[in-house]
């Protein structure tokens, strides 16, 4: 079974030997101790007749072993909505989260495990995605990653490619998302964003001119959430992109994506 | 009249209950969606030749049926054979390549492989489509990509893949625009994490 060392040392101690000397005499003395220590894994018990263990993360996967009701099973890890468990007789296998819902933490206990499953599904705040669409005539490429400010509001930072038949086109960029109805299933939102704007056109093209700005842009979209973990997404994003002082291009750009909670 | 309650009896002390308020610790339960591998393999360019390729891939686990990755790769694309017949395309005879593309995966058929009478591993067989760019002689081009392939899971933790995979873009090296499409099979290790 894992261990976790004790942490040891002081915060005012700066002499990074003497830490590591107190580290280990902590160590030492915390041994007897870590047996408990080591057992930080989540227990439940089956409240179901019976709990069906699974060889691998999935229904695709045959049941070979069955904890009867009573039995407690160590939760070991999750993959997607799978948890691999241990019985007290050592068998190691996964077992579906509906499964697991129905189980009870801690013998007696009355709060199910599906409670504080829900709350840890409720605090992922970081989200990341993938978007393609169309960038005015050529394909385009987006990857984001999210952060949730508020009940309404996120903050994005994306990065785009898009190659068409004359050039190439990078974008990187900003933006403050505002979600009016967070709680819709279709849920819309409005961006601002700001960032650079980088055009690169096919070197066999003469007098083309690398192009570098600083760019911003307004999108309108949608979000479905299909499961309380991902949800696509659908825009229209309107970039302008500063190319000097008295000159400005603007670029349309329809996506559709797919976005993740973590 | 009412009856002038003498010794009056006070009601029955009422249990004041003390409930302690129970720490109750959200479980910390590790999850391991996050697949980081690394791979090899042969890519094909048409028209060119066929190179070794290797690369690293991230990928994230949605749901059991569902993942979805990036992956970056590096090759080499060579016009030797043009260059033989005095028709040469690039001003070196080998030029890196790189490709890099996002890619949804659906595990089509999970189940188990069996080797020999006593181990069994569990498998999936896999599609997999994506989007993305790749590049050589300086010039970009939008690749999409699709294919197929195998997972096998030795350990919980690790996972080898054997894919196949067919890279589309768009070329104007020959003079003609047109959809070229190279094949890539590759090998690939993972962990998840």
């Amino acid at each position: 079974m894992s261990g976790h060392a004790a942490s040891g040392g002081s915060r005012n101690n700066n002499n990074p030997i003497r830490r590591w000397a107190v580290a280990c005499w902590l160590l030492a003395c915390a041994w007897p101790a870590l047996p408990a220590l080591a057992d930080e894994a989540e227990r439940v018990a089956v409240a179901d007749p019976y709990l069906e263990l699974h060889t691998g993360p999935g229904r695709g996967y045959p049941i070979f072993y069955i904890a009867e009701r009573g039995e407690s099973v160590e939760i070991l890890e999750r993959r997607t909505d799978w948890f691999k468990v241990r019985t007290a007789h050592g068998k190691e296998g996964w077992a579906p989260r509906l499964q697991m819902e129905k189980t009870l933490t801690e013998v007696g206990a009355r709060k199910t495990f599906r409670d504080v499953l829900f709350d840890d599904y409720l605090r992922r705040r970081l989200e990341f995605g993938f978007s393609v669409g169309q960038f005015e005539r050529d394909p385009i490429l987006t990857t984001y990653v999210g952060y949730r400010l508020h009940d309404h509001f996120l903050v994005e930072l994306a990065v785009a490619e898009s190659t068409g038949d004359f050039s190439s086109t990078s974008l990187i960029y900003a933006a403050l998302v505002s979600q009016p109805f967070p709680d819709w299933r279709w849920s819309p939102f409005l961006a601002l964003g700001a960032g650079r704007f980088e055009n690169r056109p096919k070197s066999t093209l003469v007098n083309a001119n690398e192009v570098e700005a600083d760019m911003g842009n307004m999108a309108i979209g949608v979000r479905y959430y299909i499961t309380r973990q991902f949800f696509v997404r659908a825009d229209f994003k309107d970039h302008v992109a500063l190319i000097d002082h008295d000159r400005t291009n603007a670029f349309q750009e329809w996506s559709l994506g797919i976005a993740f909670f973590f | 009249m009412l009856p002038a309650v003498v010794g009056a009896q006070t009601p029955a002390p009422v249990i004041e209950p003390e409930i302690d308020r129970r720490e109750i610790i959200v479980p910390r339960i590790d999850a391991t969606d996050l697949e980081i591998g690394v791979f090899a393999g042969i890519l094909s360019i048409e028209d060119f030749g066929a190179e070794a390729s290797y690369g690293a891939r991230i990928g994230y686990h949605v749901t059991e049926d569902f993942f979805v990755e990036a992956t970056y790769g590096t090759s080499t694309i060579s016009d030797q054979s043009f260059f033989d017949r005095g028709i040469p395309i690039f001003t070196q005879r080998e030029l890196d390549l790189t490709y890099y593309h996002a890619a949804v995966g659906y595990n089509l058929f999970p189940g188990e492989v069996f080797i020999g009478k006593n181990r069994a591993l569990t498998s999936a067989v896999y599609v997999i489509a994506g989007l993305g760019n790749v590049s050589f002689a300086d010039v970009d081009h939008t690749a999409y990509n699709f294919g197929f392939g195998i997972r096998v899971l030795p350990f919980d933790w690790l996972s080898l893949r054997l894919e196949a995979r067919d890279h589309i873009f768009e070329s104007d090296l020959l003079g003609k625009q047109e959809f070229k499409h190279n094949f890539e099979m590759t090998f690939g290790l993972g962990a998840y994490f």
